[in-house]
């Protein structure tokens, strides 16, 4: 088989950004041991074994614990921080920041910095601006929205830590310290068991639900039936777990979403190995935009990409020189280096292109036209701008959002039927039965010029013409002739 | 028998009046001081100036005020020393108080009575740490600190063995205070100036001003 020279060397760049060399482990601490195990905080342990003894308790059967690394070499802070409090005698901080934890584990600190999941409060406030307040309001907030997204954490002028704000340790909290996210947000605390954290229960505290629904859909695919028959062979405690030497009972969430597989090495950048975006009314293939100071941003295949050495704006809005642009290809590549531990090419490729069917199906058949729809209702003054005070704006976001969402992640991990009971059924029952009968009761007279021609754009509501086509077998229309 | 023939030949008629008013005038001063630091030392007196019906509100929703037991600690319980002299001394030096109070910033003020917090709070730590904590050793013995989880006497008696009551328990009564190490005065006043709904800067002029 013969490849293009291009295409090799895109290929071997891929490789050198994303996937790296030969190191299957995860990053070994750098640092010297003399920099940990400080001698102060050595007495924090005789006193919090009887205050709190369960933390202790789980410290000590840490691997923080057997590397003599105690209390105050994470809680440790200086007096000018932000959060500094003092404590018997020592200066520490009560929250921990992903750049606390980046003194030893620089390497995770960095894939972290620029992933997905540092940008969850960003997410949070482009994508549903508000929904958190209409819906609920600042308690709901709190409790809800900001424990997964993570919450801007506020340290009151009296050094105590806003209870609007903490506890929390959403994945992607702004830290009293400027640092993006909560490591403890996978890496339970005081443990920070290896094991936890490749359980899919680590992500599934969040992902799951109509926002996000792959609990529900891992357990109900074949990954997940392997996963729950054999966990106690997934050697989750091995210090190197990759995955064909390691393990192969069943991939986790970490498998495919970050860990190592072959030559590839394991990421804390979860969501670079992503290739569609599906918690959107459309979904879009996107680029990702890797800049120079190690920030990324995804940027959608029907965007202006930038190519590498130009400047181009960051989420915040900042411009930054561009390091690299991974395509939507390369990231399916890396993706699929995971699936060809276990599967063949044909298999896994194939696998792929259903998946990527079916969310062009998504698209074309109920996103795109439902999305026009809502506009042209937009556009025609049939609705106000504000979102959710009338009924067809609350079936919308059900379509593309519950149903929709559910419908696009069953097919990206295999779970027939939350992609169609779950999913596409469900889209049916809502675009044809609720969605439409609201748009024409709300457009009137308007109702065929809005709705007819975005039905028009594909085949697939042409079924709604054949008016004498019966379904007996479904339970309607036996033995009745229909009229118009 | 005259009762100079039993005395001294110096301990003349008057010398004996002297001494017996003198110490009656002795005795009665003494009880003067008892109970002048005990009347002085009640909330009662300590909230007649309005400055310190503020700092006493945190302390009406404390333990200390609303304990189980029924032993209500008063202001003097903790912030005037035991004994006479001392008392009295205590309440010598609390002249400075009384003389800030008015001839120095308006502490009547809800808004300066907060900015000035911390400094009071910081000097009242460092009266307590140079006493050893001996008024909370009024009430509390290290040796008798049961709790109610099973390891507090075990806490204080080992970990705590060396330490004074207030290195630990420095934010018991009163409002909320940093350490003096950690404070931060821009925070602080942030914090003021949002609680009493204040332009941003009123804080630092108001601590100018005064």
């Amino acid at each position: 088989m013969s490849c293009n020279p291009s295409f090799i060397r895109l290929f071997q760049f891929v490789i050198s950004i994303l996937l790296v060399t030969s190191n299957v482990q995860a990053a070994k601490v750098a640092l010297d041991p003399s920099a940990w195990g400080l001698e102060e905080g050595k007495s924090c342990i005789d006193c919090h074994s009887k205050s709190s003894s369960g933390l202790t308790h789980q410290w000590k059967n840490s691997a923080h614990a057997q590397a003599n690394v105690n209390c105050l070499d994470c809680h440790q802070a200086y007096e000018d921080d932000e959060d500094a409090m003092e404590h018997e005698g020592h200066i520490i901080a009560t929250i921990v920041s992903p750049k606390d934890c980046g003194r030893c584990h620089e390497t995770e600190y960095n894939e972290q910095k620029g992933s997905t999941h540092v940008k969850a409060i960003s997410i949070l406030n482009n994508k549903m601006p508000k929904l958190s307040q209409h819906f609920g309001a600042d308690a709901a907030h709190v409790s809800g929205c900001a424990k997964c997204h993570g919450s801007e954490v506020k340290v009151r002028g009296d050094g105590t830590l806003d209870p609007e704000t903490w506890p929390n340790t959403g994945i992607g909290r702004l830290n009293p310290d400027g640092s993006y996210g909560s490591c403890s947000a996978c890496h339970g605390r005081h443990q920070f068991s290896k094991a936890q954290a490749r359980d899919p229960g680590a992500c599934t505290h969040c992902h799951t639900g109509i926002e996000s629904p792959d609990k529900a859909i891992y357990e109900t695919s074949k990954h997940g039936m392997l996963y729950s028959a054999h966990r106690d062979e997934m050697n989750l405690n091995s210090d190197q777990w990759l995955v064909g030497k390691d393990y192969s009972a069943a991939p986790t969430c970490v498998t495919c979403h970050m860990g190592a597989a072959g030559k590839m090495k394991s990421t804390h950048d979860v969501g670079m190995r992503d290739v569609w975006n599906l918690n959107s009314p459309v979904s879009t293939q996107q680029y990702l935009v890797i800049f120079e100071d190690g920030d990324k941003r995804e940027l959608a295949k029907t965007e202006d990409i930038p190519r590498r050495g130009e400047t181009t704006e960051k989420l915040d809005g900042s411009k930054v020189k561009v390091k690299a642009v991974a395509s939507p290809k390369m990231r399916r590549q890396a993706m699929l280096k995971t699936c060809l531990e276990c599967h063949s090419k044909g298999f896994a490729k194939n696998a792929m292109q259903q998946f990527d069917n079916f969310v062009e199906l998504y698209n074309d058949k109920y996103g795109k036209p439902a999305q026009a729809i809502m506009q042209s209702l937009y556009d025609n003054n049939l609705l106000t701008p504000l979102a959710f005070d009338e009924p067809v704006e609350h079936t919308y976001w059900k379509l593309w959002h519950n149903e929709g969402t559910r419908a696009r992640h069953g097919a990206a991990m295999g779970s027939a039927n939350m992609t169609w009971w779950e999913g596409m059924h469900e889209l049916g029952n809502n675009f044809y039965g609720q969605f439409l009968p609201q748009v024409r009761e709300i457009a009137g007279k308007k109702a065929d010029a809005i709705i007819e021609q975005h039905l028009k754009v594909t085949d697939y509501h042409t079924w709604l013409d054949n008016k004498q086509e019966s379904s007996p077998v479904l339970g309607f229309g036996k033995g009745k002739d229909h009229e118009d | 028998m005259k009762i100079n023939d039993l005395l001294p030949e110096f301990i003349t008629r008057h010398v004996l009046i002297a001494i017996i008013i003198g110490g009656f005038g002795g005795i009665g001063f003494i009880l003067f001081l008892i109970e002048f630091d005990h009347y002085t030392s009640t909330e009662e007196f300590c909230t007649t100036c309005h400055s310190m019906t503020l700092v006493a509100e945190p302390y009406r929703e404390s333990s200390h005020y609303k304990p189980r037991s029924g032993v209500r600690a008063s202001c003097g319980d903790c912030h005037v020393s035991e004994g006479v002299f001392s008392a009295t001394w205590d309440h010598f030096m609390g002249m400075n108080d009384l003389l800030a109070q008015l001839f120095g910033p308006d502490y009547d003020d809800p808004v300066i009575n907060a900015l000035h917090l911390p400094d009071a709070a910081f000097k009242a730590r460092k009266w307590f740490k140079d006493r050893d904590s001996d008024t909370c050793n009024r009430c509390h013995v290290k040796e008798a600190i049961y709790g109610e989880r099973p390891d507090t006497l075990a806490i204080h008696l080992e970990d705590a063995r060396d330490k004074s009551c207030i290195e630990c328990h420095y934010n018991l009564v009163h409002r909320i205070v940093p350490h003096e190490k950690t404070f931060k005065r821009a925070q602080w006043n942030a914090m003021i100036e949002e609680e009493f709904s204040l332009p941003k800067g009123t804080a630092k002029e108001l601590l100018k001003n005064k």
